[in-house]
């Protein structure tokens, strides 16, 4: 972890000596605590919006069931097929090929059947009980992400909850202050009048808001401008990342490079937030091509390139992905799927026993399914969530996060 | 269903008489006619006339200027405030900039019919023989000319145009009406009974649930906003009601073939309603309660309203059973609402140690009439009024008194708004400008000082989303939060500053400015005299004396100006493709491009975030 303190104390220090007004209280009290920010652990979470096909992405290719449910979508692995053998008796979507690698290097752990306690097939309540981390509850003001922040609030960093997204995500609501950008290029005062002229705006700004009485105002307007000096000096237009890492181009592949600035910049990043769209798959899916895979090819070559490019980070971090729900075993009448129960959940991270797909996924014949239809939720999400909360980020009373919830972590983190 | 209404006021007058005796002795007009006038109590506070006005236009507003405290001082401030309550003020410059928006009238069914989601979009191609079923998502260019087809074949349009049309009304009313509080009241009670637009259908409903459930009931009394949005499709739809039947329920000749709805008890709404819209968290109901609840409002659900599907087919058997063998058997349909006796949970229910076996409809009605009569609705309801209008932390004596006029007159929202401001804490010099502003009564407000045309408000709306409120598109019932510190934060602040700047330099489409205009179309004497002449415009009667200090060096610092101007110049290929409003806000304000740069910062100035 040295080259993060060196970073720290020649790169971090250095850009804030340079006439910007002192050292920021966040980064002095940073290097006070140095032991604990350089330990410190971060958590990707992407959701996958619209109800990823878990039996589509990680297939239990040896239930005949499946195959006969599904004449047109079903893909096998052997030669001259495309799904990709993991263990004997599940495979991975060829779209997923990026991840593939990590299953082998154990660094990949695939949890399937996941899913939520409330039946809803609702997009909607389901994402809303999922962030919420309250199955039953609608009215839980703040997200379970949130929740957890608040138990490990650094009070010098602004960045410990980041979300690349135009709004707050659901997991976000709550007391602790998270930020929502879309992209850290647009986090500046701009006139669009050219540099000089925003930084003399700027420094009006900052005169006016230091001398405010009200403390709130005077206080955020403070970390608001430390924040966009530090942005600034990141310079996110201009960035390289490591390792050769090639993120594709499309939102999310910007949203996990933006999220790999700021945990190679150490500024106090702990919970990242992404979005992976185009999940509901009711009509065409495809197989080897169409929507399916193409989704799945982004989402697995921009985790891929993400976890390339933080390679000298990757012991504090946690890549987990979500979706909301599964979709049923039978394909529909329009070579889809429909809205179903449960799906899987990739977790990537060194602390993680991967290369294993946690599972308790019956035989799929019609007495085991639920409701007769889809595959059953054996794994409720919190028991998933709740182990990353407290192994990984440390959260000590997880009791806050999921307070209805008394089962036991699934035990796939050392 | 004439025979239901009766029905209705009999449960009424049963559970609620005592108030009902009290104001029909009295007649009908408020206690504080009847009383006369009460004086605001202003002057005890130390404050004179036009920083009364001040303080009272800008909580009960959505922006306060210099000539809105002239015409309130002139017009009596009492007079104004009652006459705000009322709301009847004729608002042509709203009927006029609305007049092309064509959805506004439009019933949920009407708006169902002409703004179908993708999905029914999709459907309906199919159906029509316009699209194969494997051809959907595959050929991308295709299925949008195929939609052009159905659009142009049916006269349907895009459920985005209804979106755009549901929140630039929000935002051209917030801007130019005259019944100002009639505005604010009803963002603080949509507000409270909470929506989103991103679920399902709600995309469709929003547009009535406003105008139908909220709006006319907004200085009413509460539980007729109670009632109206618990009828409403919108909130049907949004916390699940339509869906909840009694456990074993058949819909028997009722039910479509091969229906997959499903069946059961849903207490989300049941929880809700007693969590966040009446009794508040601690209000003291109990798990049972909900769940007894719950039972009570099943077969509460949304009169189906679609042409096509299983929808179209229950409408058909309604329709063949006709209205009046419906309301013999129970049923009640009022517009979209539908009580469906068969999908209710007969049997006596206890909620809050009171029993319930009116049986059907009624029961429902008897208990959003005592919830909404309760005495910890009362706290509850008053709290985030007070919260609203007075302080992000109410004292509790002003509290206190508004909770004793709930429940005496029977929740009406003008009696208990009145106790409120002649009180003497909403008055306190503490309390002044002490609230922050959300970003849509931020942006509302710059807006209205500027005197800005907007000619198309969706822009605007963006700005409003990126400064942390993406309006209409809170996803949980609690609403946004009513406080400073959500509102202010390292990822808004920065917004805020940027947004005043666009907006002075009139950079934001759709808006037409005149920074000129604000100066009296005079070329200002000096950059000290048009940078006092703003503070006074935007900042009327507050202590600005610091923020023009600060602004001064930079209005006359000649490299400042310079540059801008070299900015400017650079940019002016850019401008050229902007759109003629920006240009001909340019020509009005040529050369004095600085003192709109100054402008920017006022408005994103810490003194313009607070009201």
């Amino acid at each position: 972890m040295d080259n993060r303190r060196i970073f720290l104390k020649k790169g971090g220090l250095a850009l804030f000596g340079l006439g910007l007004g002192g050292i920021p209280n966040f980064v002095k009290a940073a290097i006070a605590q140095q032991k604990v920010t350089s330990g410190k652990k971060v958590l990707v979470c992407i959701f996958q919006r619209g109800a990823m096909d878990g039996l589509m992405a990680v297939t239990p290719f040896t239930d005949q069931n499946l195959k006969m449910a599904r004449p047109g979508i079903f893909m096998e692995p052997g030669s001259g097929k495309s799904l990709i053998d993991l263990d004997g008796s599940f495979g991975l979507h060829p779209g997923f090929k990026g991840f593939d690698e990590l299953f082998k290097s154990r660094q990949l752990a695939i949890v399937h059947g996941m899913g939520s306690p409330n039946k809803t097939r609702s997009h909607f309540d389901a994402q809303d009980y999922m962030e919420s981390g309250t199955p039953f509850h609608k009215g839980t003001e703040s997200g379970w992400l949130n929740r957890a922040l608040q138990q490990n609030k650094i009070e010098s960093s602004v960045f410990q909850g980041v979300s690349i997204t135009s709004s707050l995500p659901r997991s976000f609501y709550g007391e602790y202050p998270c930020l929502a950008v879309s992209n850290f290029n647009d986090f500046r005062i701009n006139t669009r009048g050219g540099k000089a002229i925003n930084a003399s705006t700027a420094t009006s700004f900052e005169e006016l808001y230091d001398l405010t009485a009200d403390e709130l105002q005077k206080h955020t307007s403070k970390e608001s401008f430390e924040a966009m000096k530090m942005v600034e000096k990141l310079n996110f237009k201009n960035y390289t990342p490591a390792n050769t890492a090639r993120y594709p181009g499309s939102p999310l592949g910007n949203s996990l490079k933006q999220i790999a600035q700021l945990i190679k910049s150490d500024v106090g990043l702990e919970i990242a937030f992404a979005e992976s769209n185009g999940w509901d798959t009711h009509f065409n899916q495809g197989t080897e091509n169409g929507i399916f895979a193409r989704n799945a090819d982004d989402l697995s070559s921009a985790v891929s390139a993400l976890w390339n490019d933080i390679e000298a980070y990757q012991d504090d971090v946690v890549i987990m992905t979500m979706t909301e729900f599964g979709r049923t075993v039978k394909q529909n009448g329009t070579n889809g799927t429909d809205h179903g129960r449960a799906s899987c959940s990739f977790i990537i991270g060194n602390s993680v026993s991967g290369g294993k797909v946690y599972h308790k996924i019956p035989e799929l014949i019609k007495e085991n399914l639920e409701d007769g239809r889809d595959l059953p939720v054996t794994i409720d999400f919190r028991e998933v969530f709740n182990e990353v909360a407290s192994k990984h980020l440390k959260v000590t009373d997880t009791k806050k996060l999921f307070p209805d919830w008394t089962g036991e972590n699934l035990s796939f983190i050392i | 269903m004439a025979v239901k209404g009766k029905c209705h006021k009999n449960i009424a007058m049963k559970y609620i008489m005592p108030y009902f005796v009290i104001l029909f002795i009295l007649g009908t007009l408020p206690s504080f006619v009847q009383k006369g006038q009460p004086k605001l109590p202003f002057k005890a506070a130390g404050l004179n006339e036009r920083q009364a006005a001040e303080h009272l236009l800008s909580r009960f507003t959505f922006g306060v200027r210099s000539e809105d405290i002239d015409d309130a001082l002139k017009m009596g401030l009492e007079k104004w405030f009652s006459a705000q309550l009322d709301g009847k003020i004729e608002d042509i410059e709203v009927q006029k900039r609305l007049a092309d928006y064509n959805a506004l009238s439009l019933t949920n069914a009407e708006i169902v019919a002409k703004y179908p989601l993708g999905a029914q979009l999709k459907a309906r191609a199919i159906e029509d023989g316009l699209i194969k079923k494997e051809d959907i998502n595959e050929d991308k260019e295709k299925q949008r000319e195929i939609y052009k087809q159905l659009m142009e074949k049916y006269g349907i349009q895009n459920s985005k145009e209804l979106e755009r049309q549901t929140i630039n009304q929000k935002i051209i009313r917030a801007i130019y009406s005259k019944n100002q509080l009639h505005e604010v009241l009803t963002d603080f009670w949509f507000n409270h009974f909470n929506i989103f637009m991103g679920k399902n259908t709600c995309t469709q409903f929003v547009m009535s649930y406003e105008r139908d459930a909220i709006r006319p009931n907004v200085n009413r009394s509460f539980k007729d906003l109670l009632i109206a949005t618990a009828k409403s499709p919108a909130m049907l739809t949004y916390l699940d009601n339509f869906l909840s039947t009694r456990e074993d329920e058949s819909m028997g000749n009722m039910q479509a073939k091969g229906s997959k709805r499903p069946k059961g008890l849903n207490e989300n709404y049941a929880r809700e309603i007693m969590e966040l819209h009446t009794l508040g968290v601690d209000g003291g109901y109990t798990q049972d309660d909900v769940l007894n609840a719950a039972k009570i409002l099943t077969g509460w659900t949304i009169y189906p309203m679609g042409q096509r599907g299983e929808s179209a087919k229950i409408a058909k058997l309604l329709e063949k059973i006709g209205e009046d063998r419906l309301a013999n058997r129970g049923f009640v349909h009022e517009n979209d609402f539908l009580f469906a006796p068969n999908r209710h949970e007969e049997g006596s229910k206890t909620v809050m140690g009171k029993q319930y076996n009116q049986g059907g409809y009624d029961e429902g009605i008897a208990l959003l009439n005592d919830l909404a009569a309760h005495p910890s609705t009362a706290r509850f309801i008053c709290k985030k009024l007070a919260t609203r209008f007075v302080s992000d932390s109410p004292d509790p004596k002003i509290v206190d008194r508004m909770v004793k006029t709930f429940i005496d007159k029977d929740g009406d929202i003008q009696e208990v708004l009145w106790t409120m401001v002649t009180s003497p804490e909403f008055w306190q010099p503490a309390a002044l400008h002490q609230k922050t502003k959300s970003p849509f009564e931020y942006a509302i407000s710059a807006v209205r000082s500027m005197h800005a045309d907007v000619m198309y408000p969706f822009p605007l709306a963006n700005w409003i989303t990126k400064m942390g409120q993406k309006i209409y598109y809170y996803q949980a019932p609690t609403g946004f939060p009513d406080k400073g510190q959500y509102w202010i934060n390292t990822g808004s602040l920065l917004n805020r500053m940027n947004f005043g700047l666009d907006l002075a330099a009139g950079k934001i489409p759709g808006i037409k400015i005149d920074n000129k205009a604000l100066l009296d179309n005079k070329e200002p004497e000096s950059a000290e005299d048009a940078i006092k002449k703003y503070a006074a415009v935007f900042l009327p009667e507050r202590k600005i004396e610091s923020t023009v200090d600060r602004l001064l060096p930079l209005a006359t610092d000649p490299t400042f100006s310079e540059k801008v101007i070299q900015a400017n110049k650079k940019n002016k290929s850019e401008a050229d493709e902007m759109t003629d409003e920006t240009s001909h806000n340019e020509m009005v304000f040529d050369g004095n491009k600085t003192l709109s740069q100054v402008l920017g910062i006022l408005i994103g100035s810490p003194e313009f975030q607070r009201k």
